[in-house]
């Protein structure tokens, strides 16, 4: 049987002054992932080893970890495809660990919620309680959805130079959201999010490396989103952004016409002579 | 101010730097003639137009010399606290050093 080496990174805060590297050897098989292997580790060698981990299909974004110095998803890495007989895992870069491979997310989460990730509409009260759906065209659609696909692993945020060296950033993630809102035809609220991004540790310290779509499971591309966003702000600094047309909402559905009524002589009463 | 406006005024003082630079260039370079000559120079320095576009190289040169250093230093992880200080300092060297640059030019107008 085919073996395969994990070089896993440990680190139980209570018990270590830093991260070490522990190595297992397990048996390998065709197709296995990345993440087929820790469970397996975790199953039949050590049930200490602590990781995240949900859908194994790459939609939760649970799994993200340093694979080969590259961050990815742990489910969604096939290990043939790393071409290596040695894979080295750690837990994310740019965030705190928490325990082996866990990262703490919760600087990345705080961030997401600054730049105030919903539909801000004029009218709030249909937000809150909806009568009929907002209408949405789709080509409108189109000019945003692609960063709705964003499943919030962080991956993005662990491969920006930016945020290794200044823990202020926002980050591409929020900064992306903050776009993906913004340009949608259903919000309002882009200008309070440019007063969130335009700021000294905002969308200008993006200096466009890249490195965050790279990384990226989904196809976001969220350093495109943050040159929109900056091309948006620019807009609007300039007085040139369009002014957004509140989004309207499906008319009330058409009354339905009443049924014909069934005449009476068609229907025998029970009894009746014929 | 937004940074966004420091930004386009970065933008707006490197297309001026390029096109009075270059007009600095041509004129001290590439024309014909002695341009570093003394008279060469007394003349200019004595044109208005001149003038203004000594004080606009200056001008521009400063402000997007020192924003730029203000973005090396932003990169790292200042809380607001010092990033206030950091404006003001470079609001305050940049003031100095045009006071002090622009002596030259005004003098021999």
């Amino acid at each position: 049987m085919e073996k395969i080496t994990f070089k896993v990174q440990r680190y139980d805060p209570d018990k270590d002054k830093k991260p070490h590297i522990q190595v297992f050897t397990i048996p390998f098989k065709h197709g296995m992932t990345v993440l087929d292997g820790l469970i397996y580790i975790k199953e039949n060698v050590d049930n200490t080893l602590s990781f995240r981990s949900s859908c194994r299909m790459g939609i939760c974004g649970s799994c993200g970890m340093l694979i080969n110095n590259l961050p990815m998803l742990a489910c969604h890495t096939p290990i043939e495809e790393l071409k290596k007989d040695t894979i080295t895992v750690k837990s994310l870069p740019n965030f705190p660990i928490v325990r082996d491979l866990v990262s703490d997310l919760s600087l990345l989460f705080a961030k997401h919620k600054s730049i105030k990730p919903y539909i801000i509409a004029p009218d709030m009260a249909e937000i809150e309680k909806p009568t009929a759906e907002f209408l949405q065209a789709q080509g409108q659609l189109v000019e945003f959805v692609q960063f709705a696909y964003c499943v919030k692993c962080g991956l993005c945020m662990a491969a920006c130079p930016t945020m290794a060296t200044d823990k202020h950033f926002l980050g591409p993630q929020p900064l992306a959201q903050a776009y993906r809102y913004s340009a949608d035809r259903r919000d309002s609220g882009a200008k309070e999010r440019f007063r969130e991004t335009d700021t000294p540790h905002g969308i200008w310290l993006c200096h466009l490396a890249g490195a965050c779509s790279e990384a990226c499971p989904k196809g976001v591309d969220p350093a495109l989103a943050m040159q929109l966003l900056k091309r948006g702000i620019i807009s609007d600094s300039l007085r040139l952004r369009k002014k957004p047309v509140p989004p309207s909402v499906a008319p009330p559905q058409a009354e339905k016409k009443p049924r014909v009524a069934v005449p009476d002589f068609t229907i025998k009463k029970p009894g009746a002579k014929s | 101010m937004r940074e966004s406006h420091l930004k386009i005024l970065q933008y707006i003082t490197a297309i001026g730097i390029f096109f009075l630079v270059g007009l600095h260039l041509i004129i001290s370079h590439l024309s014909s003639g002695e341009p570093t000559d003394w008279t060469s120079v007394a003349q200019r320095a004595s044109s208005a137009s001149w003038l203004a576009a000594y004080i606009l190289i200056l001008i521009f040169g400063i402000y997007h010399g020192l924003h730029g250093v203000r973005g090396l230093i932003l990169e790292f992880s200042l809380p607001d606290r010092a990033v206030k200080v950091l404006n003001y300092s470079i609001v305050f060297v940049g003031i100095a050093v045009f006071g002090y640059a622009i002596y030259i030019p005004v003098h021999a107008f």
